[in-house]
């Protein structure tokens, strides 16, 4: 059968600028400077999300109102990765899991430091932040368990 | 309102993992022709086309336009559609409001995907690419091992979330994704159409297969595909005259929820398992169709399963059984070809993926078992009506399409 020509193609072409609602994400990033989670909580219906919105996502309304959410949660789902976005083998296995933070409605992801063997959906966590934290998401070391 | 039906199918010759014999309008050209020679129609015939196709898998923007020609649309109106997963089943609906609405008789659907000129991973972060960058900006290593990379694996990423998250509701176990994924392969065995097959696929065969991210396993993961496939629809009119066997719309419905993942910037990132949007879109189907209770009056359904959990996750969630029931249904057999309800004769989505016609073969196998004309993968039972199920979006946009052997009442 004959086969077809490969031309070989590589995107280089241009620079896209986004622009982002990035208050939410900025007011999240401020607080892990304190070791603290801000989100916002809608005052009509009391949804706390994390990152904030600036509107709620339930009511339509617009939200402004900073609230503290605790560091500590539970595990309400997670996965242990054996490999990464390429299909490697990752160096050790790697626990993470979608966290739902005491007194916030969104869940979290996050690496989890603990034996792979013991994660579990329930599990209580907390943050590990870093000594030094700068206002970036790698302050949030992990989540270890409570 | 006026009734619609499917009166022509046509996939291309094979659905693989490299088509380095054809260049993307000619295998679209393929498919065109197996659904004019399946319902001896011309283009001559055709009133519109809608072209569905998820741009950022290949890198062509224009696809529709590079392949006008080869889909006999000159001078014709010509659509394109993407909405990720669901792209194929939304350019269906949209040839089907097309014809609803009065305005044209006879529509075409063409959709593909050519996963091997293209970067899948890519094309999958490219859909939130605003949100993806500022997270890599805050200092989100998206790809590798250094943070919150599950996130960004695109779909392969969050599913292992929802996965664990479905099975702590159902009861089920990673046995029993095993399972599924195995029936899914021995399916596609029968299926000319379908990419990885396998007659000899058994759960223990499947749990063989390196873990890739708990609890899915390599061989609980679509396959990146080559495919085409045509679907053309008429009004009851035309029908009647083009084709002894019509596969008639009873009812349409999407829904859009939240993003349940990767939207970092604005969204409420709950429970992937939740799916909100797919009951919703059940609901409003079957109300379309008139149908009371799905469990008695219908007979078939293929779900888009990505990933082999979400065959019996998409069960329980469009109504078909109760949540926790769809893993009992597999043990005792009646998902299969033979079973009370068989579902994904084809092999499913986690079979074959070329993406575009990833949710439109859900609608086409359906249509191909009510006109009795699924060959080898036909079911035993006969199939009056049957359900669809596309899932898409950003993780969060599901499409139902409800078919039947006869036109609906109006």
């Amino acid at each position: 059968m004959e086969e077809t020509r490969i031309v070989h193609g590589y995107w280089e072409l241009s620079t896209f600028n986004f622009n982002i609602e990035a208050r939410g994400i900025n007011l999240m990033l401020e607080g892990f400077k304190e070791k603290k989670l801000k989100g916002i909580k809608c005052h009509q219906c009391g949804m706390v999300y994390l990152p904030g919105p600036f509107y709620c996502r339930k009511c339509h309304v617009n939200i402004d109102e900073p609230v503290e959410i605790s560091d500590h949660g539970t595990v309400r789902t997670y996965t242990v990765q054996y490999a990464d976005i390429r299909g490697e083998p990752m160096p050790e296995p790697r626990v993470s899991a979608m966290v739902q933070f005491d007194g916030c409605d969104s869940w979290v992801m996050g690496v989890v430091q603990c034996d792979p063997k013991d994660i579990h959906v329930g599990m209580r966590v907390k943050i590990k932040w870093k000594e030094q934290t700068v206002g970036n998401m790698q302050d949030m070391e992990a989540f270890v368990p409570e | 309102m006026r009734n619609v039906g499917i009166v022509g199918v046509g996939y291309c010759p094979r659905f693989v993992s490299k088509r380095t014999d054809v260049c993307i309008p000619e295998m679209v050209s393929e498919a065109v022709e197996a659904a004019f020679a399946d319902c001896g129609l011309g283009p001559e015939d055709i009133d519109a086309v809608i072209f569905g196709n998820m741009h950022p898998f290949e890198g062509v923007n224009m696809p529709h336009l590079w392949a006008v020609e080869h889909m006999r649309a000159l001078g014709k109106p010509v659509m394109r559609i993407a909405t990720g997963g669901t792209t194929g089943m939304t350019a269906f609906h949209a040839a089907y409001y097309h014809i609803v609405s009065g305005l044209h008789d006879v529509v075409m659907v063409v959709t593909f995907e050519k996963h091997s000129e293209g970067d899948a991973q890519v094309g999958l972060l490219g859909i939130i690419t605003p949100e993806a960058m500022a997270m890599m900006m805050a200092g989100i290593d998206l790809t590798g091992a250094g943070g919150m990379g599950a996130q960004g694996g695109g779909s392969a990423g969050a599913i292992t979330y929802q996965a664990v998250s479905w099975m702590h509701k159902s009861g089920a176990t990673i046995d029993h994704i095993d399972a599924i994924a195995a029936m899914e392969r021995r399916n596609a065995a029968r299926n000319p159409y379908a990419h990885l097959k396998d007659p000899e696929a058994t759960p223990e065969k499947i749990a063989k297969t390196p873990m890739i991210s708990y609890p899915v396993r390599f061989g609980h993961v679509c396959p990146t595909t080559d495919g085409a496939t045509v679907c053309i629809l008429a009004s009851e009119e035309r029908a009647a005259k083009i084709a002894d066997k019509v596969a008639w719309v009873w009812g349409v419905a999407s829904c859009a929820s939240d993003p349940t993942t990767g939207n970092l910037i604005e969204g409420l990132i709950t429970d992937p398992a939740e799916q909100r949007q797919c009951v919703i879109a059940a609901q409003e189907a079957y109300k379309r169709a008139g149908i009371e209770d799905p469990k008695k009056e219908i007979d078939y359904v293929e779900i888009y399963n990505g990933f082999a959990h979400q065959t019996l996750m998409y069960l329980e969630l469009v109504g078909m059984c109760e949540v926790g029931e769809a893993h009992k249904l597999l043990e005792k057999g009646e998902l299969e070809i033979s079973g009370r309800l068989p579902v994904n004769a084809s092999g499913g989505v986690v079979s074959t993926n070329a993406i575009g016609t990833s949710a439109l073969n859900r609608v086409t196998e359906c249509a191909l078992q009510i006109m009795g004309k699924a060959g080898e993968r036909q079911v035993e039972k006969e199939v009056h009506k049957a359900l669809a199920h596309g899932w898409g979006g950003l993780m969060q946009y599901v499409s139902i399409t409800i078919l039947a052997d006869k036109p609906k009442k109006l």
